[in-house]
């Protein structure tokens, strides 16, 4: 019988990370993956903590998360461990060759594809905004048939906003797409994958930028966790690239995400795709293995400790049925209100957060998941990622922090 | 009841799959899975819609192993291709991709009929007359063996164990690629079991069903079906060495067809590496393997990742003393059965491959290994090494 020290369900974020941490204290895991997660669809950027409960941006994520709530997971997980996740993912990305820059104590506020400005704490090189502060002309590029980025747009809202006061031009970039597909980010990146994608929009650059401006452009610069584009087109063109976050789907998540692929498989995880785990085999209190249910057949995995990072409602990790919330694999306990009608208040930008998108499990500070009397409901299991309950993402812009640091804590805890 | 209701409302748009999608990586002609599978699969639900970029999709299922919502976005797409064909015909060259078991029975039953045929091909290479036909003069297409699986199979004798399995080789196995058939009976015996071979199964359809003939692959399911079930009702496994054999067999008949077994089935059938390994959980697997001081490069078929368990063949080559085996882990080969053969897809196909040659290349290891027969061709032609099925080097450690 195979074993292994830890089981990851799920490969988003959370599950990524909490199976790198457990593999670097030695352990033997496998991850069981359905679907690609949210990382290629989400920024690549890691949103710690962005706006408080009032809806107010915060100084930084470090002032946020002294004040923040006692549910929020947050603040079972801690601030040590915290900054031991944000250290150790640096430490990924700064060995990858693909380092990102940011710390707890800085709100990071950049450009996105609507000329507004977005709160988040670690990035990659490419959306590095320092080099705007000197700036005086700034140009924001765009590329003939792109879908959904308009770079006057971009120019013309960002312009009203502090900070961003500069002169404008708008560049337009041709990449001589032809046939009818629509243009995506990830098309005009694959586009300077290639050394004559690069030359050519170089070549077009060069005759209108002047050195030592910087230019906003969608994120485009390669599909590869690695700054290579960027290098090359910065010394090229002598200006400074910065790159906005954009729709889906998205390049720098795409980025992230391969990133952390080649780190696990590199260190010999076992990721195993295509797979939707069913139920558990339970004995006495313990989890001894999970059950797949492919179209063939069911097969048993087993491992000592299990980490469940399968991604809320929209990943399935969660399941929305008439008056509650179950978690369908282990059956865990599921906390949210008792009435639907409060799952959700009437105004989708409410100033509140969704109580829907604080459905979730209750954890105790390694992450295991809590019964209704507090007592731990199975002790092998950690919990990690949008399963867990207590904050809503989307108004705080806590996303892939959430993942990070409880997909780190889960991993500690095994 | 067919497994699967097709519903392209799960969809949410997310775009998961476009990023994972190879063809749409390397050609702008595809207008990618999103759009070609549940999107206009929502209108063609309402009135008949023709998409020319349909034909672009190679049935991969990069798309639907991304897809976080369950859409089996590749079957979609391949009934719409089907339903396409209503009101057009099919090439020549369609024609011929689609029934490669009906072209070599056709070859190897005449006296030297392979060799003939072999020598037919390249002539007709050589003058160009596969292009005309639709089918790319770049590459050969895959040659005949001089003896078939089955004739060979049939002259062995093997030693009798009370533990039997079937195995269903498949047409790339049976008249191309023989000695994979071979070895794996070798690797079984070695294990105690003894091979039995069902001489009355068809291809599987694979092909067919790629290139629209759905009607027609339904007959060969039915056919395979109520084989299958035979031996299952005798509680004897079926196995297959062939990925899209097997991924057709368990998943693709029950995505398309409506079958009375097709389920129950589904639970005999196994992929031989996983069966193998399934064997070693038990405590089973004869690891009495001789060293095989080498060092390959392993490419996991995308066939094979869709199936859900895993890539079997690398925790069972662990089992072979001084075998290094490196992970490849550079995606979609680009042949995807006959899509690299057509004339228009060879490009293509060759670009997708781009990654996994380059890769192979560098590793510096004279052997790839991978359990797809089509995948082994196309490392073959773009990588320029030699391709093997996993079973090929256990049955080497056993032998020396």
């Amino acid at each position: 019988m195979r074993e292994s020290d830890v089981i990851v369900i799920g490969s988003g974020f959370a599950g990524l990370i909490a199976a790198a941490a457990a593999d670097k204290r030695g352990k033997k895991v496998t991850v069981l993956s359905k679907g690609v997660g949210t990382l290629t669809i989400g920024g690549g950027t890691i949103d710690l903590l962005g706006y408080g409960n009032d809806g107010r941006p915060l100084a930084n994520p470090a002032a946020g998360l002294a004040a923040i709530e006692p549910a929020h997971p947050y603040k079972k997980i801690g601030s040590p461990a915290i900054y031991a996740a944000i250290k150790f993912f640096l430490a990924i990305c700064e060995s990858a060759g693909y380092p990102y820059l940011g710390r707890l104590e800085e709100m990071k506020w950049i450009p996105t594809a609507a000329g507004t400005l977005k709160p988040t704490c670690l990035v990659p090189k490419t959306m590095d905004t320092t080099c705007l502060k000197s700036a005086h002309t700034v140009y924001a590029a765009g590329f003939q048939g792109l879908k959904d980025y308009y770079p006057h747009l971009v120019a013309k809202n960002l312009s009203k906003l502090p900070g961003y006061d500069k002169n404008y031009e708008i560049v337009m970039v041709n990449p001589h797409f032809t046939d009818g597909r629509d243009v995506s980010a990830l098309d005009v990146a694959r586009w300077l994958d290639t050394g004559t994608g690069r030359k050519e929009c170089i070549r077009q650059l060069v005759k209108k930028v002047k050195a030592g401006a910087v230019i906003l452009m969608p994120p485009v610069l390669g599909t590869s966790p690695d700054y290579q584009v960027l290098e090359e087109m910065e010394t090229a063109l002598d200006c400074r690239l910065v790159e906005t976050v954009a729709i889906p789907p998205s390049v720098t998540g795409f980025r992230l995400r391969s990133m952390m692929l080649n780190y696990l498989k590199t260190a010999g995880v076992r990721i195993i795709e295509q797979v939707s785990v069913a139920r558990a085999i339970m004995e006495k209190g313990k989890c001894l293995g999970v059950v797949t249910q492919n179209i063939d057949r069911e097969r048993t995995y087993y491992a000592k400790n299990f980490i469940l990072a399968n991604g809320g409602f929209y990943g399935g990790g969660l399941r929305a049925e008439p008056g509650q919330a179950i978690e369908p694999i282990f059956n865990l306990p599921v906390e949210a209100p008792a009435k639907q009608e409060e799952w959700g208040n009437r105004q989708l930008f409410s100033p509140e957060k969704q109580s829907f998108a604080k459905i979730g499990i209750t954890v105790d500070n390694k992450m295991r998941p809590l019964a209704p009397n507090g007592s731990i409901a199975i002790e092998n299991i950690f919990i990690a990622g949008r399963n867990l309950r207590g904050y809503d993402f989307c108004f705080e812009k806590s996303g892939n922090g959430v993942a990070l640091a409880s997909g780190y804590q889960a991993a500690m805890s095994v | 009841m067919k497994m699967y209701q097709h519903n392209p409302d799960n969809c949410t748009a997310c775009t998961a799959c476009v990023s994972q999608c190879p063809v749409t990586a390397v050609t702008r002609k595809f207008r990618g899975p999103k759009m070609v599978g549940p999107a206009l699969e929502r209108l063609r639900l309402s009135q008949e819609d023709a998409e020319p970029s349909l034909e672009y999709c190679s049935n991969c299922k990069n798309c639907d192993m991304a897809c976080p919502s369950g859409v089996p976005i590749s079957t979609l797409n391949m009934l719409a291709r089907a339903k396409s064909f209503k009101n057009r015909k099919h090439s020549l060259g369609e024609e011929l991709l689609a029934h490669g078991e009906k072209m070599a029975k056709l070859a190897v039953n005449l006296p030297g009929g392979a060799f003939f045929a072999n020598m037919g091909m390249h002539i007709g290479s050589g003058l160009g007359l596969m292009r005309m036909v639709g089918i790319t003069g770049q590459r050969s297409l895959p040659a005949y063996a001089a003896e078939s699986f089955l004739s060979q199979f049939k002259k062995l004798r093997q030693q009798i164990f009370p533990d039997k399995v079937v195995f269903y080789p498949g047409c790339f196995i049976n008249y191309n690629d023989p000695q994979v058939g071979m070895d794996f009976v070798a690797v079984m015996q070695a294990n105690r079991y003894e091979v039995i071979v069902e001489e009355e199964f068809v291809c599987c359809g694979s092909p067919m069903v790629v290139t629209g003939y759905l009607a027609e692959a339904e007959q060969h399911a039915e056919k395979n079906s109520e084989l299958i079930k035979k031996w299952r009702e005798k509680s004897v496994p079926v196995i297959t060495c062939c990925t899209s054999c097997g991924l057709m067999l368990k998943q693709e008949y029950q995505e398309l067809y409506d079958i009375e077994g097709l389920a129950e089935n589904a639970k005999n059938l196994y992929d031989a590496c996983e069966f193998l390994l399934l064997l070693a959980d038990k405590g089973k697997l004869n690891t009495q393997f001789a060293a095989l001081e080498e060092k390959v490069i392993y490419h996991a078929p995308c066939h094979l990742r869709a199936q859900g368990f895993g890539l079997p063949a690398l925790d069972l080559l662990e089992f072979i003393p001084g075998l290094t085996v490196e992970n490849a882990d550079a995606g979609c080969c680009g042949l995807s059965g006959n899509y690299g053969f057509k004339a228009d897809k060879y490009d293509i196909s060759m670009d997708i491959g781009e990654r996994l040659f380059a890769r192979i290349k560098g590793s510096g290891t004279a052997t790839a290994v991978s359990d797809c027969g089509t995948c082994r061709l196309q490392i073959a032609h773009g990588a320029g090494v030699a391709a093997v099925h996993p079973v090929t080097l256990l049955r080497q450690a056993y032998q020396r």
